[in-house]
């Protein structure tokens, strides 16, 4: 219900970040999505799936980012992934190296946030939506991390952490647009899972739109 | 005469005896089966009551485990729910999976070292170990919290693949020392929440719940039997092995998930009741071997024996006093009977030789009247003859033939009396048996009336006769004209001069009457029964010829006709004799007599 305004927000935000002085390359393109065994229903639920020790989102969504060194920010932007009505939104949640990402809790009840992945490992403890500050945690080692709530064991969410600042969320369809990049040498990749990852070279132009598609 | 019944006597307690042995048989073998079968009975409802007892203490006994179970299995479900449990396991963090399960089963644990708490110690875990995903035990971190267990047996928890469904059985560790002890083993699977895989378990390993001492109201026991071993410490070691053996042969020959069956333990009978109590696991087979001692059963059966057998004894005590009683009543009839009996018969046997003897006298006297008749008749007949000789002689003067003329009057008379004798010893001696054939009695009376009518008539007689003129009767004629002719005779003999003589016939129903009636003197009324009587003569009457046997011999021969002959009436005016005879059968040919 909310997943997908967030997305569309995301690339909206993607698009704006590239808004600078280095001029103004844009990839697009389609991911090829792993086949879902959820018909494709208006307002469809993500799921976190964790399948043969494979973590993904279901129906798949694709993650595009560019991989590259890049200068870091001074300040990175806060981000949120709320508890509402015992789910974690946005269930998919690309962020920064070094973003700060909170949690609050928007039921009526207590949640436990915790995660034992090791790019992350922390445990926020039982809080309710009355907690101040907002209990976050900052996200300062790439990789896959998933959040849980001790209470309520079927919540489940995941955060990716990024060593870029250019990364953007497909659509359902694996429809991806990742604008405002620099131009240059990199390697594009797409996350589709906890174990794929698809990458191809790419060379960016200014003022340029680049067709990347992952098969 | 008396003797024969002594011996009877003799005999009499016999029967009594007899019959008190027959009683007491009967009521003997009565009160025997009935005892038996009581005791049967009894017995029986000992046994089943016992049973029963055993039945729903082992019930209670499994409810008991069942709700453990349940209690068990509802917390291991529970505990492999634990979001940290799957984020250590899903979110590749198993360093933690250990380390997070401590805070989770801190409760479920129990204490190292900690003195043995009684209550909630068999809901406690010893150990716990988890299983990843293909079966293996996933190694506990030193130091941690996770029960000790011997390398060796930590490997025996292994399985090829992680269960997909919660699996329960049994450890046996240090098997056959002393410290041997057994961990009742429940493996719960762990399910990826969205797929619904197995993908890790959680095992558990508890103190089994035993039978404790605290049970003290039957000495019931309880162990476990599996991959052949009983473990029930309390037995012998050769008490287990046979009770191995028959149940490894009870479970090979039709396995069935729960029986029971008696077994010797120790000399003593027991009722054993087994259970497989982790039917479907990946486990070794275990079964719950329960052992209800039977001695109690049987001490009651043996006591019941005991009571039964006093009351027996106690009912057959009275039962013979009973018998003796009514065998005593009863026979006391009988023995009086046989009393009688014997007394009747002593005197039956008295009464019949004594009959004998007169008999025997009777046929003696009658041979000898016969005997005397006989002797006597040839010398009267040649006296007579003498006495007619001289009669014919002419040379005796008249006085003296006159003499010899009343002589032979006397030897004629004589030879009456001996004829008459003679007959009468005939009749006595029974030989005489008449051939009946009809006789008209009126030529026989109208024969006498003619030579009466010729004879000289001193008194000067009137005679009347009231005569049908045919009246055949059965009889004998020569017998029956006797009849008539001293009737007649007697009638003529003893009328007074100038008289009357009347003689009357007439049928009667099937009887002829004849009556003969004079106008004699009376006979006196004592006189009358006496004048059938053999050689009784009226006493008024010693001057007329007669020698005392007429009626006697009338009266029998009459009664020989099956008739009678009676005196009717005697008094100054007349004195009447009847005659009965049979009638003759009805012939319509008149007899040729009848005409005469």
């Amino acid at each position: 219900m909310y997943a997908r305004p967030f997305v569309l927000a995301l690339i909206f935000f993607g698009a704006s970040l590239s808004g600078g002085a280095s001029g103004q390359a844009v990839v697009e393109g389609r991911v090829a999505l792993p086949k879902s065994r959820y018909a494709p229903v208006v307002n469809q639920r993500y799921e976190v799936v964790a399948k043969g020790g494979v973590i993904s989102l279901m129906p798949p969504l694709a993650v595009v980012y560019l991989e590259g060194t890049f200068p870091r920010p001074a300040a990175l932007p806060v981000r949120q992934m709320v508890q509402k009505d015992l789910a974690f939104v946005p269930m998919l949640l690309p962020v920064q190296t070094g973003t700060r990402v909170e949690f609050p809790n928007l039921d009526n009840t207590y949640h436990n946030i915790f995660s034992y992945s090791p790019a992350k490992r922390f445990d926020l403890g039982r809080y309710r939506s009355d907690e101040r500050p907002i209990p976050s945690e900052v996200f300062d080692t790439p990789g896959l991390v998933t959040v849980r709530c001790d209470i309520h064991e079927h919540m489940r969410g995941l955060i990716l952490v990024l060593n870029t600042p250019y990364f953007v969320l497909s659509d359902g369809e694996g429809t991806y647009r990742l604008s405002g990049l620099p131009p240059g040498h990199y390697v594009l990749k797409a996350w589709i899972d906890s174990r794929t990852t698809r990458e191809q070279a790419v060379e960016l132009r200014d003022d340029t739109t680049l067709r990347a598609d992952f098969p | 005469m008396i003797s024969p019944s002594k011996p009877k006597r003799a005999e009499l307690p016999g029967f009594r005896v007899r019959l008190l042995v027959a009683m007491m048989l009967v009521v003997s073998a009565v009160t025997i089966l009935g005892l038996l079968f009581a005791q049967h009975r009894a017995a029986a409802d000992v046994k089943r009551g016992l049973q029963l007892e055993f039945q729903s203490e082992l019930d209670a006994w499994h409810a008991i485990q069942d709700v453990r179970y349940a209690a068990l299995a509802e917390r291991c479900h529970a505990l492999a729910r634990k979001p940290r449990l799957h984020a250590a396991l899903e979110d590749d963090a198993l360093d933690l999976l250990y380390l997070s399960a401590r805070d989770e089963l801190s409760d479920i644990m129990e204490p190292e070292g900690s003195p043995v708490e009684t209550g909630g110690r068999v809901l406690r875990a010893r150990f716990y170990r988890f299983l990843d995903a293909r079966g293996r035990v996933i190694s506990p971190p030193e130091g941690e919290e996770v029960g000790r267990l011997a390398p060796g047996d930590e490997a025996r928890l292994a399985f090829n693949a992680v269960p997909d469904h919660a699996q329960t059985g049994y450890l046996v560790r240090n098997p056959d020392r002393a410290d041997e002890t057994i961990d009742e083993i429940m493996v719960m699977p762990i399910f990826s929440t969205e797929t619904g895989e197995a993908i890790a378990a959680l095992l558990l390993g508890f103190n089994p719940v035993e039978l404790g001492g605290h049970r003290t109201v039957t000495a019931m026991r309880s162990g476990l039997w599996l991959q052949g071993h009983l473990h029930l410490p309390s037995l012998s070691a050769a008490a287990r092995a046979a009770i191995e053996q028959d149940l490894a042969r009870a479970v090979n020959a039709s396995p069935p998930p729960e029986n029971s069956m008696e077994v010797e333990v120790d000399g003593g009978p027991q009722l054993l009741f087994y259970k497989r109590l982790n039917p479907g696991s990946l486990f070794p087979p275990t079964y719950e071997v329960c052992l209800y001692p039977l001695t109690e059963s049987l001490a009651r059966q043996r006591r019941l024996l005991w009571q039964f057998g006093a009351a027996g004894a106690v009912l057959l005590l009275g039962a013979f006093f009973a018998s003796n009683f009514l065998s005593s009543r009863l026979s006391a009839p009988v023995e009086k009977l046989a009393v009688d009996s014997a007394e009747n018969r002593a005197q039956r046997r008295r009464a019949e030789a004594a009959l004998q003897l007169t008999s025997e006298e009777l046929q003696r006297s009658a041979r000898f009247s016969a005997d005397a008749s006989h002797q006597l008749k040839t010398p009267v007949t040649v006296l007579r003859a003498g006495l007619e000789e001289l009669l014919a002689g002419e040379k005796l003067p008249p006085a003296a033939r006159e003499e010899i003329s009343t002589l032979v009057h006397q030897t004629l008379r004589l030879t009456n009396v001996i004829e008459d004798l003679l007959l009468l010893s005939r009749m006595d001696a029974g030989r005489l048996q008449l051939e009946f054939s009809p006789v008209d009695l009126i030529p026989l009376i109208e024969g006498w009336l003619d030579d009466f009518s010729v004879l000289p008539d001193a008194l000067g007689l009137k005679i009347e006769t009231d005569l049908p003129p045919a009246l055949a009767i059965n009889g004998e004629k020569r017998y029956t004209s006797l009849i008539l002719q001293n009737l007649l005779e007697n009638a003529r003999k003893y009328n007074c001069a100038g008289g009357r003589l009347r003689i009357a016939a007439r049928p009667e129903g099937t009887q002829a009457v004849l009556t003969v009636g004079n106008t004699g003197r009376p006979i006196p009324r004592a006189m009358q029964e006496h004048i059938f009587e053999r050689f009784h003569r009226g006493s008024s009457g010693e001057n007329i010829p007669g020698h005392g046997l007429g009626l006697n011999l009338g009266r029998e021969l009459a009664r020989l006709h099956r008739g009678d002959l009676k005196l009717t009436r005697s008094d100054e005016a007349w004195t009447e004799f009847e005659v009965r005879f049979q009638l003759a059968p009805t012939n319509p040919a008149p007899s040729s007599h009848g005409l005469v």
